[in-house]
């Protein structure tokens, strides 16, 4: 087979021309050097990553290079890089930007992660890849230059957005970028927007079985490669189930998206522990919950308000803080509220004051003092989080309060304190991205989030890469309560917390299950009687198991083979 | 490339081009630029322009290069040069373009001794071949422009012997029966013809790849009527990722004069 041949005939001009006019001929050791360079620059095989062998601080693992590699030879630079949590995303990108721009492919780069972890990427990128990444300080930065980082919500505000939109980046990076998966967001048309070459895109959360998060996430990797919008969604919502489709669909995520999985890795992991504890409650703040409960069989007495029992529920199962704090906001958001509303309100504001202790924050003192150690505490209400940090204090123990909403220079100072001076951190849900934080192994979940990746992305914060120790993790469920039905179901019955993730979002997405959460809400809410909560619990719990059966038939007629399904 | 390597480069290349080491420690360097490797490097035209036409004092540039910020001292403020980074890179592209072409005479010592030099062409090349992969080749060829002889590896060679720009007392140079012209039209026809007869099952692989990526972006148009722009944009977008090529691109290349015993 013949190939074409492009000879740069250029060279033999300015030989010609200085052999006519006796030089100017260039310099000896100069010309030495232009040849070692080359020599240097040569990529000697059609496989192989170039940057390790400039990486002395760095000891890639087997699958980070292996997925740097894919990217590089058989992804042209466009990726979804969707490892499990803590497999390293972040070595593997700083590979395949360390590869390129040795390449000489790469010079203008925009690295976009979450405000938390601006300081950390780019002292990673300095310190193991020598790649002089500076964090965005001041507008400026942006043109002057070439490797910045960035949180997505700086960059996408005024000025900085009409900068960022007149440069050409050769590469960019998002991380967590499961948040741009709808593209009505300010975030996505932001990302849409900018002009580039190469782009990765991390995310802990897989592209699930929904057809609009894939169209979405590949249109910005590769627009237009999908067709036009109307006509994806024609075929895909027409015949969605055809395998002569699903099999198209499968290919092209294999061809944008890779995801490791820890099983995959064979690191040594250190081991998962878990403790189940069952709370007790006292008289009172039981009297709060059923009060609760039975504003359900009252029918439509929230007026359309958006708070719901479920809600409340939940929240009674954490704080009377949490309970309160909602209970306010009902009675302040409701514009004419009716005198029962504002009657079923003060009655149930009665029960939360009559509530003398918190249970469980009692059992998290007891657990911490006995630990003697470092011990995250997890809520996902701010209440409880500001509740736990007073109560705390009360007996003598040093805590700090960790929200997705501190800036980036409060996230790393809290970080800092809280590896160097305190004893407990505080987090609440949106807290739990973003941030590592090894050097601890003790997780108190004061409350469970019912959505199985948000728990696991809590566990991930600690059970990562430079864990040395087994991670203790203790589940706090009020007994008679829907946290122990959650529980039950979730964490014993399916043992959640044992499974890495990737297999339950496997199991998910085999039974076209669609989102575990509102299955949930409609168990909890939907229900009329005890009853049928129970028939329907049942009905899960048996799905859940007859797909895990399922997966396991798979893996035994297709062994190794470690693609998504 | 480490990053003590990296240092001994910049070293290299900025007293090859005349400058000034004003420090050099561990870690770190800097340099005093002349007014040609400013405007070589600095990127400031209208600096240059303005002093030009204004005639006043130049005042080139000074850098400060750190090569390794373990070792640098922290009171140093400096650019941070890595393997990979577009400063490195400007400076490799500098180097080639500084050093392009070159004529040379074997400095010998047959004192007193009427010596003939005979003329080599030598070119410096990269054979790049190119897919949705990548791969390198060097060649350094030489090519003796009176007998037609052909040497590969040139370069290697010409390190082992002393080398002048000024031909040495004694000597004298054999004119060329081969043409410049004509030695590179030599060169590259072996060149072609060697690559001609080699086994292109990378390029065959890379086509079947892009046939295959072809069919998935058709797959998603197949019910579009008029495929459209954005069609057409993804379908150029793969041909430029896949499609097979070979590039030669030069690296640099000249005349040397030589001895018969060299070769």
């Amino acid at each position: 087979m013949s190939v074409q041949i492009d000879f740069d005939s250029s060279w033999q001009d300015g030989l010609l021309h200085r052999i006519d006019h006796d030089g100017p001929w260039g310099n000896w050791e100069l010309f030495k050097l232009a040849v070692d360079i080359e020599r240097h620059l040569v990529i000697p095989e059609f496989e192989g990553l170039q940057a390790p062998k400039h990486l002395p601080n760095l000891t890639p693992l087997p699958h980070q290079l292996e997925t740097a590699k894919q990217v590089i030879e058989n992804m042209n630079g466009k990726a979804i890089l969707a490892d499990e949590v803590g497999l390293g995303k972040t070595i593997e990108a700083g590979l395949i930007l360390k590869e390129y721009m040795i390449r000489g492919l790469v010079n203008k780069v925009l690295i976009l992660v979450p405000a938390s972890l601006v300081t950390q990427w780019a002292s990673e990128l300095n310190s193991k890849f020598f790649i002089p990444a500076v964090t965005q300080r001041k507008s400026y930065v942006w043109e002057q230059y070439d490797v910045v980082v960035s949180s997505i919500d700086t960059a996408k505000r005024s000025p900085h957005r009409e900068i960022i939109n007149g440069l050409d980046y050769d590469l960019i990076i998002i991380d967590e970028a499961h948040k741009l998966k709808n593209n009505k967001t300010k975030n996505y048309e932001f990302v849409q927007n900018l002009k580039k070459k190469f782009c990765l895109l991390l995310t802990a959360t897989p592209i699930q079985n929904r057809i609009e998060e894939i169209f979405n996430l590949v249109s910005l990797l590769k627009p237009g490669h999908l067709g036009s919008e109307t006509a994806f969604y024609e075929k895909y919502k027409r015949d969605s189930r055809s395998l002569n489709d699903d099999e198209h669909l499968k290919e092209l995520v294999n061809k944008v998206m890779i995801r490791n999985r820890r099983a995959d890795t064979g690191i040594e992991w250190t081991k998962r522990k878990v403790e189940t504890i069952p709370i007790e409650i006292t008289e009172q703040e039981k009297e709060l919950y059923n009060a609760i409960t039975e504003l359900k069989s009252e029918g439509d007495w929230t007026q359309g308000s958006a708070f719901s029992v479920m809600t409340l529920q939940r929240e009674a199962c954490s704080s009377r803080e949490a309970v309160y704090h909602t209970l306010k906001n009902m009675l302040e958001k409701q514009e004419n509220p009716s005198q029962a509303y504002k009657d079923k309100i003060q009655y149930l504001i009665s029960k939360v004051e009559a509530v003398g202790q918190n249970s469980k924050a009692k059992k998290a003192l007891e657990l911490i003092q006995s630990i003697d150690d470092k011990v995250i505490i997890f809520t996902e209400y701010r209440a409880t989080q500001l509740y736990l940090q007073w109560f705390l204090k009360q007996h003598g123990i040093t805590s700090v309060p960790f929200r997705g909403g501190f800036k980036r220079g409060k996230k790393d100072w809290m970080r800092e304190l809280f590896q160097k001076k305190a004893q407990v951190l505080i987090a609440t849900e949106a807290g739990g991205e973003g941030i590592n934080l090894q050097f601890c192994h003790h997780i108190i979940n004061f409350d469970l989030p019912w959505n199985p990746m948000r728990l696991e992305q809590r566990i991930g914060r600690i059970h990562r890469l430079g864990q040395e120790k087994d991670v203790m993790i203790y589940n706090f469920a009020i007994k008679d309560t829907v946290e122990e039905h959650i529980l039950k179901l979730l964490y014993e019955k399916i043992h959640l917390f044992e499974k890495v993730i990737g297999e339950l979002d496997d199991i998910l997405t085999k039974l076209e299950f669609g989102n575990i959460e509102d299955h949930l809400i409609d168990i909890f809410s939907g229900s009329s009687s005890e009853g049928e909560m129970r028939i329907k619990m049942e009905n899960l719990t048996s799905m859940i198991e007859f797909a895990n059966d399922l997966k396991k038939e798979d893996l035994h007629a297709a062994a190794g083979n470690t693609s998504i399904s | 490339m480490q990053q003590q390597e990296i240092h001994q480069f910049l070293e290299q290349y900025f007293l090859a081009n005349d400058c000034q080491l004003l420090q050099n420690g561990p870690g770190f360097m800097s340099v005093q630029l002349t007014v040609d490797l400013d405007k070589e490097l600095m990127n400031r035209p209208f600096y240059w322009h303005y002093l030009e036409k204004t005639g006043g004092i130049p005042n080139p540039m000074q850098l400060t290069f750190i090569t390794d910020q373990n070792k640098a001292p922290d009171s140093i403020k400096g650019e941070t040069i890595h393997f990979g980074s577009p400063r490195l890179h400007q400076i490799f592209q500098s180097t080639k373009s500084l050093a392009g072409y070159i004529r040379l005479y074997e400095n010998h010592n047959y004192a007193n001794q009427q010596t003939p030099l005979y003329p080599w062409l030598c070119l410096n090349l990269k054979i790049s071949y190119k897919c949705d992969r990548k791969c390198d080749i060097f060649r350094s060829i030489g090519l003796q422009l009176i007998t037609g002889q052909m040497v590969e590896d040139f370069h290697t060679t010409l390190l082992t012997v002393p080398l002048t720009p000024k031909i040495p007392d004694y000597s004298f140079t054999l004119s060329p029966l081969i043409k410049p012209v004509s030695g590179i039209n030599r060169i590259e026809n072996f060149i072609k013809m060697g690559i001609n007869n080699e086994d292109h099952n990378w390029a065959e692989e890379a086509r079947n790849r892009w046939e295959k990526d072809q069919q998935l972006l058709d797959h998603f148009y197949e019910n579009e009527e008029n495929k459209n722009e954005s069609y057409e944009i993804e379908k150029k977008a793969l041909q430029e990722q896949y499609e097979p090529k070979i590039i030669i691109s030069y690296i640099n290349g000249g005349l040397f004069y030589l001895t018969q015993k060299s070769f």
